[in-house]
């Protein structure tokens, strides 16, 4: 059921970043090109971090750029990039090798998605995420491990 | 009934993550609670009797004079930390 959750659309692999603002916008831009999010939702994300600090980052290696619905959501959606060259968070000793972004539209609705992101750190997928570098292999790997 | 509010800075991405390894933590100690997430400016008026929230809440949870147990964690949904740091709050609120 998981490995419905990605498409051409919605994944990239090995994006180059500058550093975490920079791959924030990459990471929700490709929410943004599938009509999930408006323009203002990548700035609200980066504004949040700096305001809260790296909330975003829940396990070793990964971080789920999101921020409130009305900062910009318009659909419930997720994308996932992994990164050529890890980024840091201040004050995390491990950097971020994938980000998994999302929206939003209310409290409850993307369930589903939270589930999937757990059950990818607690199998301890991101490693191997991190290695793949084609949307069918990602479906495989996380749909593999959930059924 | 036990209460406890999972806390992060939107307050249903990061906090619901964590919701989900509290309360898988939960079922394995074999303790009934009703687990829900929101963003840390609702959490000051919070009623739970558990906060759990990252440690980069710390600071900022430190400024309220919060009436309930507070827990911080490193790794939001690593369930060995939150049975690590859980277990003993249960016991001291003897829900354990």
């Amino acid at each position: 059921m998981y490995g419905t959750y990605f498409t051409e659309d919605n994944v990239q692999f090995n994006v180059e970043a500058l550093d975490w603002r920079d791959a924030i916008e990459k990471s929700v831009s490709l929410l943004r090109e599938n009509g999930f999010v408006n323009r203002e939702y990548a700035s609200e994300v980066i504004k949040n971090v700096e305001e809260y600090g790296p909330y975003i980052v829940i396990s070793p290696g990964i971080a789920i750029p999101h921020t409130r619905p009305e900062n910009g959501a318009l659909r419930v959606g997720v994308s996932l990039i992994t990164l050529k060259y890890p980024i840091y968070f201040e004050g995390i000793e491990a950097p971020v090798k994938v980000m998994i972004s999302f929206s939003a539209t209310d409290h409850h609705k993307h369930l589903e998605i939270i589930k999937m992101i757990v059950n990818i750190v607690e199998n301890g997928l991101i490693d191997n995420i991190s290695n793949i570098d084609s949307v069918n292999d990602l479906n495989n790997l996380i749909g593999e491990d959930n059924r | 009934m036990l209460n406890i509010l999972v806390v992060c800075g939107a307050g249903l991405g990061s906090s619901f993550a964590c919701q989900m390894s509290v309360e898988a933590v939960l079922q394995d100690l074999g303790v009934k609670a009703s687990v829900d997430h929101s963003d840390i400016s609702s959490a000051a008026g919070s009623r739970a009797d558990i906060i759990i929230s990252g440690k980069n809440f710390e600071s900022q949870f430190m400024r309220y004079d919060l009436p309930m147990e507070l827990i911080f964690l490193d790794r939001l949904v690593d369930k060995n930390e939150i049975k690590e740091k859980l277990v003993p709050v249960l016991e001291a609120i003897g829900k354990l």
